[in-house]
């Protein structure tokens, strides 16, 4: 992918993240919770041009839910409310088991999609994720066996080595899907030549996702459109619209990069045109 | 055992939920949800070494 890519005018997947695990209501009401909620926010972001939803579960007070029971909730809230957008559950959990984390593997039907953190990155001051490679295997052949594409999340670019690593360990499908992340603390430093090296050292043929958190967001999405990837938006990665301004829905920062889009003459990919592009 | 400085409310100046949610008495503020894991030590999370608000709380 490149910015021959952008040229040639190929579609642009537009990802949701609807809801996440760390922030909540606290920081922005709009923030969907429930499964109703989450469910409501996925129709309307599906509108608005989003072809993939990335999901977590949460209990009825935001507090982060793990259970299959929970995303099987959530994931027939999303399915009735929704056309035929593609389904993304989150295998993310700081300081949770791997057991506890495959736990959203489990629905019925399984995602088409599950995101797979490819490396360890800090959390407030004493805490970090680990993702251990165990882990990170653990949770692969679990995807694996229930036929669901992994959507490799890369925070830092030394899990862009943890990706070629993988791929000595383990067989992915073709295309291999990665998201590229920027932002503070552990994340890969927010500035575009990050961005272009980063895109240069993926494995050839890599799928890749470009998320900014906070207000890195707009700024890297545009970039991921103009170099030939693919974007991230929505309030699990970022609460406001415009400095000082909080987000009014994950719709409104969906239907912001759409346009961003089609006005650089990437169109906004259809669920159909979505699924074959991710090769599901 | 749950973070001493834990407690669930619906409201405070800035904000008010439907339900009661995790609010750090030593903050002064309702708390991330991930953070409230480790409020209540869920998981393998423990508030007494993961906590930088306990900690310096507790000094």
């Amino acid at each position: 992918m490149s910015y021959e890519t952008y040229l040639a005018g190929e579609p642009v997947i537009v990802t949701a993240a609807l809801t996440g695990g760390v922030h909540g209501k606290e920081a922005n009401p709009a923030i969907p919770e429930t499964p109703a909620e989450i469910g409501a926010a996925a129709a309307a972001a599906e509108a608005a041009g989003a072809s993939v939803v990335h999901l977590h579960a949460r209990q009825d007070n935001g507090e982060r839910a793990f259970p299959t029971e929970r995303f099987q909730e959530v994931t027939d809230e999303v399915r009735s409310r929704t056309e035929d957008v593609i389904v993304q559950h989150s295998t993310g959990g700081t300081g949770a088991s791997v057991e506890t984390r495959a736990q959203p593997l489990r629905t019925d039907p399984p995602p088409e999609m599950a995101s797979l953190d490819m490396g360890p990155l800090n959390r407030y001051d004493h805490l970090t994720s680990e993702n251990t490679r165990a882990t990170v295997d653990a949770l692969h052949d679990e995807m694996q066996d229930r036929g669901i594409k992994p959507e490799l999340e890369l925070f830092n670019d030394g899990h862009i080595n943890e990706t070629h690593q993988l791929l000595e360990r383990r067989d992915l499908d073709d295309p291999l899907c990665a998201t590229l992340i920027f932002g503070s603390g552990t994340l890969t430093r927010p500035r575009p030549r990050n961005f272009l090296n980063a895109i240069d050292d993926l494995p050839e043929g890599t799928l890749f996702n470009t998320l900014g958190f906070g207000p890195h967001q707009l700024a890297f999405a545009t970039m991921g459109i103009l170099f030939g990837g693919h974007v991230r938006v929505g309030l699990e990665d970022n609460v406001y619209y415009e400095r000082g301004e909080i987000a009014e829905s994950n719709a409104q920062l969906v239907e912001r990069v759409a346009g961003v889009a089609e006005t650089l003459g990437r169109p906004v990919a259809t669920t159909e045109q979505a699924r074959e592009i991710l090769g599901l | 055992m749950a973070c001493p400085y834990l407690a669930y409310r619906r409201e405070d100046a800035e904000h008010s939920f439907d339900t009661d949610r995790a609010y750090c008495t030593a903050a002064e503020t309702f708390v991330q949800p991930m953070r409230a894991d480790i409020c209540n030590d869920r998981h393998e999370l423990d508030h007494t070494t993961d906590c930088e608000i306990y900690l310096e709380a507790d000094e």
